[in-house]
């Protein structure tokens, strides 16, 4: 097929050939076709089924309203579905394809279903379906599930990459038509920083589409020349390709530019990029949208906007018929004709509505005013109409206008309500625009060229001079306003032909009366019954028909009848660009000790906690499972020595004069009195009394404290600090910093952990147990003069410190450590081994303090502090929380010693059923305590203090198992604490 | 006594690499002290800052630099700034207190930051991918300093030049952080 409809003029570049495919057809078209231009150039008429009925469809508009012409693009991996070939921009080697069809798009095996047409209008799947009842799952759903849905994913992987960015400037212009463009010269050259953007990859909208003069130029050539001034200047930055697509608060809006889309390989750059615009002010210019008229069998191929057919005949050079009939409401129908005529097209004949002295229209085409086409004959395409007096004419393609509806989407999204003007018969903008935005050109009403430039031109006006930008001398560009009045006519009555309002969705006049029938009364659930206004053109062309059906039925004007609410986006958005470069393991940030490569280099098994990755355990050769190397690793912490890195605890530096001060009102136990070089256990309450986390203070001086916390609470903590610093307590003087990245930290733990320090201690640090006894502190140095801080604290139970360093130095401390405790036997212990070391001694962590859990609770009643205010003391106090019969924090061994216990396991007395009235609490940390020999764990459990040595049942329904527990001390190892002390 | 020295690691191991005219280098060798201004202290802090450095109190979102030492002072948010100097070792925090004596509050920073130069004519164009923060000349001069979230990282952003800017990143996260920025520049060029 060689273009057989391409014709003379129009803005491609006939110098560049491109070959494409539709269908597996090889086709040319020229750079700067669009798909749709180039399949009408060449005489494609039948483009693609529709949803429901499966009907021919052809290509209806051009541009991104376009409900019908959605096609597949691409093959493979590379292959997405419901592409508007409007808006495909052509390059060489593009392959499409049609899509909801089975078998070839001529001869559908599913068109059946337009048989069948009466049993499947509007809520039909409500009505049908419901007998017998086994077919639903079996049946119905299958069968409707593999009918369903507009074209098909590839189903594998989007090799494509997707990227976001962030755009600022003083004036955003949305829309590069006529007014866009006046508007973006103006507010350009008062020196504003403005971003202009545009859907299409070549700015200028109807202008480039008509045969208007703007100074006295064709207006393309304006376009042009505006385009390129705009491009040459620092302030301006022009977005082609780009649809802002959402309007959100404080000035920022969405859009998707598209970078590859239009090249046959993206080379490995991304395909397209969500920006999110920051703008002090934005100028809304997104133009109008032409509608249609219903009436009967109005959605074969050929039948289009007539707006359309003229802009693929002027833009395009490309006429979608040899022989063009036109029906219209309005003036601007007209210039189709005379447009199409000037082409050298056929016209035969125009339509309209309105009863009044026609237009000027082409020679030997039919005039018929006040008239109406009531049926179409032709089943690929059209190649008759029928007209109200009866009268047949012949045409290949019938140019449609209803009228158009300024694009007012974006002025919605922020709940915003349009306004009707009857003069129009159309929506406009109501008041309540989003912050920032004003509005002009058609989208704002102003339908006809010369109010457009104007509207333009004065906004970016009073927009930069609001803004403070100097005024400069820009004069307003020249044009006519052309003949644009319109007389509001909806549907046709007289026919009896189904009348197609959403072309998308399959929804036809009868559909809208059907719903009002039944009681839809609400637009909002015409919209859900009927499907009108759904899927990927969200009604563009369709919304205003079904709306006058809508009040036509229930005797309301349209405004009355309402609108349903435009949300974002305005079109689609693929679900890769939202997720942007966020992929795979790049989700989100990986934290790393200083110690992982060396701990990766030791085949530790990591875990992430939080963000950070922690080495869970090290395997060492023979081990064949986790329990073997977790085991081992607990059992020479309790007999030698052991290395744990926590440098993920979070640290906060506490310094001022107050801090003690400070530190006394945010944890629940006493701090004022805390020496120098000492350290404490501190327990922080929220405001409810709820424990909300622990860990260790030490205090390095007077003005100096350093609080660690747990590693999943670090930033809470800080940011609960900081609300406490600076809206609670302002008047005291007291300064925070993280300093959780500047230390590394590790666990040195076991008999013969002071041993081993003392290998790296400097020699003038004594740290015998008199000097430095348990819970001290102190800032010493290692290995020769390297700063570091020295904590004797423990979660293992057994004699143990934390030795922190600055971070550059955590690899080689690491490795001096492990280097220096070669002669005690020492091991690197992991996540898992520290945690059975903590539950053999009844530690509490983040299971024990889940937020549900109070002091009380946690056997640390007595540390609440009834002597001071302190965050959470009083609510600590309150009845509920201090009854007889809480919860304890106990242990709990396996009466049968060879059972495994399981967290999350509840309680219940034996003998009672496992159910949720005699649930007396929950396991919350279990493990195999080499040392014991048996499974342990901790649990809360009703007056738990009152009943060690009672056996209740650990009952787990999840898992199926109930096991024989009995109620134990939580201290499983050395309750006396005298290991930790030596 | 340990016999060992420990021998101090870059976050990056002094990563440095070069894109078309874009240059990206982790900056090392220097180091950052947080001074926080103890309460009704600003006056004190001010003049020992005068003294001292010849330097301005940074107003937030803005750095000054001393005309003796090259001393950089980071606005980052009221009562707080980062002194950031050439300093190899790891006593940073006394260098700066035997300066500013104890008109403020010292907390090392040095190794808690990934510290990043990004250099060259498409610098904005990269940073545009990732940071929220709008860099134009008006909005954003040389010398503008201040914290924002790149990636989901927290960074503090500094332009210390017309095509020049330096990022700081949580050390930890260094690596990710690292592969956002290249992504950005990998994505423009």
């Amino acid at each position: 097929m060689s273009q057989s409809h391409r014709i003379d003029g129009g803005q491609i570049d006939r110098s560049k050939t491109l070959s494409f495919f539709f269908n597996d057809q090889r086709l040319d078209g020229y750079a700067g076709d669009t798909l749709a231009s180039a399949l009408v150039a060449n005489g494609v008429k039948l483009v693609g089924r529709s949803f429901k009925y499966h009907r021919p469809r052809g290509i209806f508009s051009a541009g991104s309203e376009e409900p019908n012409a959605l096609v597949q693009l691409r093959r493979g991996t590379f292959q997405e579905p419901n592409t508007r070939a409007t808006v495909a921009e052509l390059f060489d080697g593009l392959y499409a394809t049609s899509q909801n069809h089975r078998g070839p798009l001529k001869h559908d095996l599913l068109a059946i279903n337009d048989f069948f047409s009466p049993f499947m209008s509007a809520g039909f799947y409500y009505k049908t379906f419901m007998w017998p009842k086994a077919f639903w799952e079996k049946i119905y759903e299958p069968i409707i599930r593999s009918s369903a849905g507009l074209g098909r994913l590839s189903g594998k992987a989007d090799p494509d990459i997707y990227d976001k960015g962030f755009l600022h400037c003083d004036v955003l212009i949305i829309g590069a038509g006529p007014a866009g463009l006046a508007a973006a010269l103006r507010a350009a050259r008062s020196g504003a920083r403005v971003i202009l953007a545009d859907e299409d990859f070549q700015p200028g909208g109807r202008l480039n589409t008509e045969t208007y003069s703007v100074d006295d130029t064709a207006g393309a050539d304006w376009a042009s020349t505006a385009i390129a001034e705009l491009s040459s200047m620092d302030n301006v930055r022009l977005l082609t390709r780009t649809t802002v697509y959402g309007a959100y608060d404080h000035g920022v809006y969405g859009a998707l530019e598209s970078r590859t889309d239009h090249l046959r390989d993206s080379g490995g750059k991304p395909r397209q990029i969500l920006w999110r615009i920051c703008s002090r002010r934005a100028i809304l210019c997104a133009g109008s949208t032409e509608r249609s008229i219903a009436f009967g069998n109005n959605d074969r191929p050929g039948i289009m906007m007539a707006g359309s057919v003229r802009a693929y005949a002027n833009r395009w050079a490309a006429t979608p018929g040899k022989r063009v009939a036109v029906f219209t409401n309005n003036d601007d129908g007209w210039r189709t004709a005379t447009d199409l005529a000037a082409h050298g097209v056929a016209i035969s004949a125009v339509i309209d509505t309105r009863d009044k002295q026609p237009l000027a229209a082409p020679s030997g085409a039919m005039i018929a005013m006040g008239s109406t086409v009531t049926d179409t004959k032709g089943r690929h395409g059209i190649r008759s109409i029928t007209l109200a007096n009866g009268q047949t004419i012949d045409c290949d393609c019938l140019a449609v206008s209803g009228g158009w509806n300024p694009n007012v989407h974006l002025t919605c999204h922020q709940r915003g309500r349009p306004q009707w003007r009857d003069d129009l018969a159309a929506f406009v903008p109501g008041g309540d625009l989003p912050t920032g935005m004003s509005v002009v050109g058609a989208a704002n009403g102003a339908l006809t060229l010369s109010a457009a430039l104007k509207q333009g031109h004065d906004e970016a006006g009073s927009v930069a001079a609001g803004l403070g930008f100097k005024k400069t001398k820009s004069a307003l560009p020249k044009a006519e306003d052309e003949a644009a009045e319109v007389a509001a006519f909806w549907h046709v009555g007289q026919s009896n032909a189904r009348a197609w309002i959403d072309q998308q969705n399959d929804v036809t006049v009868k559909d809208v009366k059907l719903s009002h029938q039944e009681g839809y009364r609400s637009v909002e659930h015409l919209k859900r019954y009927t499907t009108l206004g759904m899927a990927t053109d969200q009604g563009k062309t369709a919304n205003m028909l079904g709306l006058a059906v809508m009040a036509e039925c229930t005797g309301r004007s349209i405004p009355e009848t309402g609108t349903t609410i435009f949300r974002p986006p305005y079109s689609p958005v693929p679900i890769g660009a939202l997720a942007g470069r966020a992929r795979g393991k790049d989700f989100r940030p990986t934290r790393l000790s200083p110690s992982h490569e060396w701990a990766e280099n030791q085949g530790a098994t990591f875990v992430e906690t939080g963000q950070w990755l922690r080495a869970q355990w090290f395997p060492k050769p023979g081990e064949t499972n986790w329990r073997q190397s977790v085991d081992r690793e607990a059992l020479q912490v309790r007999s030698a020595v052991g290395i744990c890195d926590v440098t993920t605890l979070g640290k906060i530096d506490v310094q001022g004069r107050d801090a003690a001060e400070f530190l006394n009102k945010v944890y629940a136990n006493g701090f004022a009195k805390l020496a120098v070089g000492k350290t404490r256990y501190g327990l922080m309450l929220r405001e409810d009394g709820i424990a909300a986390d622990d860990g260790t203070t030490a205090r390095l001086s007077e003005t100096r404290f350093v609080m660690t916390t747990t590693t999943a609470n670090a930033v809470a903590i800080f940011r609960h600090l900081e609300f406490c610093r600076q809206c609670l307590w302002p008047g005291l003087d007291v300064h925070l910093i993280s300093a959780t990245e500047q230390w590394a930290q590790y666990a040195v733990a076991g008999p013969k952990s002071r041993d081993l320090l003392r290998k790296i201690v400097d020699a003038d640090i004594d740290i015998s147990n008199e000097a430095f006894p348990f819970m001290a502190c102190g800032e010493i140095t290692v290995c020769g003069g390297t700063p570091a801080r020295l904590f004797r604290i423990s979660f293992s139970g057994e004699l143990a410190y934390e030795i922190a360093v600055p971070t550059r130095y955590g690899d080689a401390m690491i490795k001096a450590l492990m280097k220096a405790g070669e002669e005690f036997d020492a091991i690197a212990y992991g996540t898992e081994a520290l945690g059975v070391l903590r539950i053999e001694k009844g530690h509490a962590a983040g299971n024990e303090l889940c937020g549900q859990t109070t002091a009380c609770d946690l056997g640390m009643g007595r540390m609440v502090s009834k002597k001071k205010d302190t965050i959470g003391s009083t609510l600590s106090e309150r009845v509920d929380l201090n009854r007889e019969d809480g919860l304890t924090l106990v242990g709990f061994a396996p009466v049968n010693r060879d059972d495994d216990l399981k967290a999350g396991a509840h309680f219940v007395t034996k003998g009672n059923a496992a159910t949720t009235q005699n649930d007396e609490g929950w396991m919350t940390s279990v493990a195999y305590s080499p040392s014991l020999g048996h499974s342990i764990g901790l649990g809360f459990i009703k007056r738990g203090h009152e009943r060690m040595g009672e056996i209740v049942q650990a009952a787990d329904l999840l898992r199926g198992m109930n096991t024989d527990v009995e109620i134990v001390s939580p201290h499983f190892f050395d309750p006396e604490g005298e290991r930790l002390r030596v | 006594m340990s016999d060992a020295t420990l021998k101090a690691r870059s976050p990056l191991d002094g990563y440095r690499q070069q894109f078309g005219t874009l240059e990206i280098v982790e900056l090392n060798g220097l180091a950052l002290v947080s001074v926080a201004t103890p309460l009704d202290g600003e006056e004190e802090l001010k003049k020992a800052m005068t003294t001292a450095h010849k330097a301005e109190l940074p107003a937030v979102g803005s750095s000054t630099q001393s005309s003796v030492d090259d001393t950089r002072f980071l606005g980052l948010q009221p009562g707080q700034m980062f002194a950031m100097f050439a300093h190899d070792g790891d006593r940073a925090v006394e260098f700066v207190a035997k300066k500013l004596g104890e008109t403020g509050y010292y907390t090392d920073q040095s190794d808690s930051w990934v510290i990043l130069q990004l250099s060259g004519a498409d610098v904005r164009t990269a940073l545009e991918r990732i940071c929220a923060i709008d860099l134009q000349d008006s909005a954003f001069p040389v010398g503008a300093v201040t914290r924002t979230v790149m990636e989901h990282l927290g960074t503090i952003i500094m332009r210390t030049g017309h095509d020049t800017f330096v990022l700081l990143s949580a050390r930890s996260s260094a690596k990710s952080f690292l592969h956002a920025v290249l992504t950005s520049v990998n994505n423009i060029q």
